[in-house]
């Protein structure tokens, strides 16, 4: 095997993991605290990719500097987990908790199907590509091969940040302690004075911007374009569901299997590329169906 | 200080109690005896506001609380330890304990020493504090869900069958523990729900009979004297 080749495959699969990995995150999150499989979570990742993109334009355009662009993508997804996470938690998921999973699949779904519309609405069909943060970080040259120092090393940084930082949060905090005691036993939660109602309100919000964040560390390194957000529902649904639904460390590990598997394919067998992920999905499920980290029973998160 | 007024309360659509009217006075010990089914843990359920209110009110210290948001009553200084003891598995004893006074945003002086009365009515959960909360006895278990009771319930207590499926000598324990809380804390009204109306004899000022989501006033007492 070539081993630039083997490089440049093993570069893409980690940066692609480590995006993957941040938005399986929110999902597996909300899913495993809320039990709500949140469909819409691929259009809170469209939305975070397309806020950044204007943000940041519109900075550019005013003359600031493209590091600037970082902040942008924090307040995105902030903006994107408060103004549209919070109300679908409010208005729509707090009615539908105790109906049937199917009902509440096809109530996220239809969010989701709203939410594309929306995105057409505003943002139109054409694509938008904005790169200027990713060259602000300059190149790194890792045996003979290039990458940029933004998808290579900032990328998985964030990522591993971030999982440490939601475990650090749900065990170590007053609020991540609510949330574990809610996710447990929601009315004995409710029973020692805590608000159901609030900690599912938090943990959604939470959820949602870790999409939105996706989204914004998505957007230098693609093209923003109509049914991004659906690609990564799916493919952050492949992650989440063969580490087992509502595990959050094992969703790292399988997110980077799912991203090495695509990427290695892509070079050396492109023609099943786009299935290499659900082929893992498939094949961990037929030996485990609860994933590869999931107890049937257990704990949730 | 707590007044049910002809309440009627059921769980989804089935309704389970009937014209409950229930009136506990500050500092005193009222056992709910009933028979399985019968609607005892229902009633408390109803008044930590899990169920659906249909007829009737409830009033705690004067105020009607019927509506209440569930998660705002135990600040009113109600402790609740479910049947069964429903701790935290991700937690350690001494974390499961603590949680309702954090949740409750108690400062750290007066978490302290609401932790201290807890371990002082059951001294022997300082030897268990680190355990995780899934990995106690049963009776341990009860004994934990007292003490997380006690850090809210400064006020109302209420046990949900607490001596159910506890060895004899774990019961003496528990009840010993239950004398120590009368004799420290005076003014506390403990309200106990029982199957068994033999093992509250001589500990409840007053025994309440509730019979398919009815309740009626000592109604046991004939029962009472033989054994």
């Amino acid at each position: 095997m070539n081993v630039t080749i083997f490089l440049l495959a093993l570069f893409d699969g980690v940066s692609y993991a480590a995006l993957v990995f941040i938005v399986a995150l929110g999902l597996t999150l909300i899913f495993g605290v809320m039990r709500i499989l949140n469909v819409a979570h691929g259009s809170l990742y469209a939305i975070g990719a397309y806020a950044t993109v204007s943000l940041t334009g519109f900075a550019l355009s005013m003359g600031a500097a493209p590091i600037l662009a970082f902040p942008l993508m924090l307040i995105s997804a902030v903006l994107v987990g408060l103004l549209i996470g919070g109300p679908i938690e409010v208005l729509l998921l707090r009615r539908i908790y105790n109906k049937p999973e199917v009902l509440q699949l096809l109530v996220t779904f239809a969010v989701f199907m709203i939410l594309e519309d929306v995105q057409r609405l505003v943002w139109g069909t054409q694509p938008y590509f904005q790169s200027a943060v990713l060259q602000s970080l300059g190149n790194i040259t890792v045996l003979g091969v290039t990458y940029t120092v933004y998808q290579l090393i900032l990328l998985p940084l964030v990522a591993v940040a971030l999982l440490l930082g939601l475990r650090f949060f749900l065990r170590h905090t007053l609020n991540g302690k609510l949330i574990l005691a809610t996710t447990e036993d929601r009315e004995a939660a409710q029973s020692i004075g805590i608000d159901a109602d609030r900690v599912f309100l938090l943990t959604f919000i939470v959820g949602a911007i870790l999409a939105g964040l996706g989204g914004a560390l998505a957007s230098p390194t693609t093209s923003i374009l109509p049914g991004m957000g659906a690609d990564m529902i799916v493919l952050s649904f492949a992650v989440v569901a063969t580490a087992g639904l509502g595990q959050i460390e094992g969703a790292a590990l399988t997110a980077l299997m799912i991203g090495l598997g695509r990427s290695f394919a892509i070079y050396f067998w492109p023609e099943i590329a786009v299935l290499v992920p659900y082929l893992i999905m498939v094949l961990v499920l037929l030996v485990r169906p609860e994933g590869l980290f999931g107890s049937p029973a257990a704990r949730k998160i | 200080m707590l007044q049910l007024k002809s309440l009627d309360a059921s769980i989804g659509i089935i309704p389970i109690l009937r014209g409950v009217d229930i009136s506990l006075q500050a500092a005193e010990t009222v056992a709910l005896i009933g028979r399985n089914g019968a609607g005892k843990t229902t009633v408390l359920r109803t008044i930590m506001g899990f169920t659906k209110v249909t007829r009737g009110e409830i009033l705690f210290e004067g105020a009607p609380v019927t509506a209440l948001h569930p998660p705002k009553r135990p600040a009113l200084g109600i402790g609740y330890a479910p049947e069964d003891r429903r701790l935290f598995s991700a937690f350690t004893v001494e974390e499961n304990i603590l949680l309702p006074a954090q949740a409750a945003g108690l400062d750290k002086g007066e978490t302290r020493r609401r932790l201290e009365r807890a371990y002082h009515i059951l001294p022997e959960l300082k030897a268990m504090t680190d355990r995780p909360g899934g990995a106690v006895s049963g009776g341990q278990g009860k004994m934990v869900a007292l003490a997380r009771a006690l850090m809210l319930g400064t006020k109302l207590i209420m046990l949900d069958e607490p001596f159910q499926g506890l060895a004899p000598a774990l019961a003496q324990r528990y009840a010993e523990a239950l004398r120590t809380l009368r004799d420290t804390d005076r003014s506390v009204t403990l309200i106990i729900t029982e199957s068994n109306p033999a093992l509250l004899r001589g500990f409840a000022d007053r025994t309440l009979v509730i019979e398919r989501g009815e309740v009626a006033a000592g109604t046991l007492d004939a029962e009472r004297t033989p054994a």
